[in-house]
């Protein structure tokens, strides 16, 4: 879902340089919707155990949707899309990452229990006397 | 390609104006690395293929960029590579950590109703051996009845009758002649029969008691009962009873079953009683009273 927006945002990137080349560094709505994607992504990712997890991630994706809104309400639409662009994949990443932790802690955890259930039917195994 | 050519041309006019850049070519290295190490890794293939397939048109566009010197597009397509590239790895990582997990449920379960089943197994095993300590305990117990009864039956066709004193045989007069003491050959089967259960049971002792008619006299009769007696003992010495377990007494013409005054009567009264003692080698009473 997120990586066919993004795709649509890239899209929609260079249709805005095409714009923009020919109406110079004017705020159009189509960055106003890149951002707003970017924005949604940060949010799922901070939804998603990203700050505690993935935090230098989290920190960059934040940095560049500020950058981004920054570059909007300065009328600099292309540098708000990329910043806007930038903010999305690194709002992936941090939430990405966060997962890869859980999943590697989850999957570490596991094995430990499976080791313990290992020598535990070992032992059961052998004979009393 | 026309087009592609006009919107770098177009983004690098942008860029130019809007946004200073890094150095385009290091981003690209990057990009390029990052890509490549994504592709490298077999999680990413078997769980992210997307994510690379993104990863790779950015670097594509990067590459593009790059073949026309647009710096501004070369860096942000590079960024959005690598980025997407470290993305399609950690989504790989994740999915082959659940994975593992998934598999590792799998066989975690399968140790589990294997560890159930050996322990309802050893449960039955405890079972079978507490029953088979029961089965042995009531056969040692049907053996010890067995034991009993076979005794008894034994006993029961030596014609032993039960009595205070024990089980008692008597060997009637026809055993011998008539004022002699030496076991008539029509003695011997009965007299084996005694001398084998004695053989098979060499715990319990015996008695053996001779008495006569009233006919005689009382010391005739006594040394005769006593010489009778002592004949059933020397026959039951030779068929291997040890001596040590036999007791002999002459009663004469004490004791009576019979009347004396008629030929039936003092037949039965010429005899010898065979008490055989209990089966824990107590010894035998001597004939007292009635």
């Amino acid at each position: 879902m997120l990586m066919g927006l993004s795709n649509v945002a890239k899209g929609a990137s260079l249709f805005t340089a095409i714009a923009l080349s020919l109406g110079g560094c004017a705020t159009t709505p189509i960055s106003n919707e890149q951002i707003a994607v970017a924005k949604s992504s940060v949010q799922r990712a901070e939804q998603n155990g990203a700050p505690e997890l993935a935090p230098v991630e989290m920190s960059t994706a934040r940095q560049e949707l500020a950058s981004a809104e920054k570059a909007a309400a300065d009328h600099e639409a292309l540098s708000a899309t990329q910043w806007a662009e930038k903010a999305n994949v690194d709002a992936q990443l941090a939430e990405a990452t966060a997962q890869e932790r859980r999943a590697h802690k989850a999957a570490t955890e596991f094995d430990a229990s499976m080791a313990t259930l290992r020598q535990e039917t070992q032992r059961s195994s052998q004979p009393n006397q | 390609m026309k087009t592609k050519l006009l919107t770098g041309m177009g983004m690098a006019l942008i860029l130019g104006a809007c946004v200073s850049m890094p150095q385009p070519n290091a981003a690209l290295e990057n990009a390029r690395i990052a890509v490549q190490a994504a592709e490298a890794d077999p999680n990413v293939n078997k769980y992210a293929a997307l994510d690379l397939d993104v990863a790779r048109k950015d670097l594509s566009n990067a590459e593009n960029a790059s073949l026309h010197h647009l710096d501004a597009e070369i860096a942000q397509s590079a960024y959005l590579a690598t980025q997407n590239a470290r993305l399609a790895q950690a989504h790989a990582a994740a999915k082959a950590d659940d994975a593992r997990v998934a598999a590792g449920q799998v066989e975690r379960d399968q140790i589990m109703l294997a560890a159930r089943t050996r322990e309802a197994d050893n449960a039955k095993l405890a079972a079978a051996n507490s029953k088979q300590v029961a089965d042995s305990a009531l056969s040692q117990r049907d053996q010890a009845n067995e034991e009993t009864a076979r005794v008894q039956a034994e006993l029961d066709a030596l014609k032993a009758t039960p009595t205070p004193r024990g089980m008692v045989l008597t060997l009637g007069d026809v055993l011998f002649d008539t004022g002699r003491a030496e076991l008539k050959s029509g003695a011997s089967r009965k007299v084996d029969q005694l001398a084998q259960f004695l053989v098979e049971h060499p715990d319990r002792r015996v008695q053996i008691d001779g008495f006569t008619d009233s006919v005689g006299t009382d010391s005739y009769n006594e040394d005769l009962s006593q010489r009778r007696a002592n004949a059933v003992r020397d026959a039951l010495i030779a068929r291997g009873v040890d001596s040590s377990r036999i007791g002999t007494e002459g009663y004469g013409k004490s004791y009576p079953v019979a009347t004396n005054s008629d030929s039936g009567g003092r037949q039965l009264n010429r005899r010898v009683e065979v008490v055989i003692g209990g089966n824990n080698g107590t010894p035998i009473s001597p004939r007292s009273g009635f």
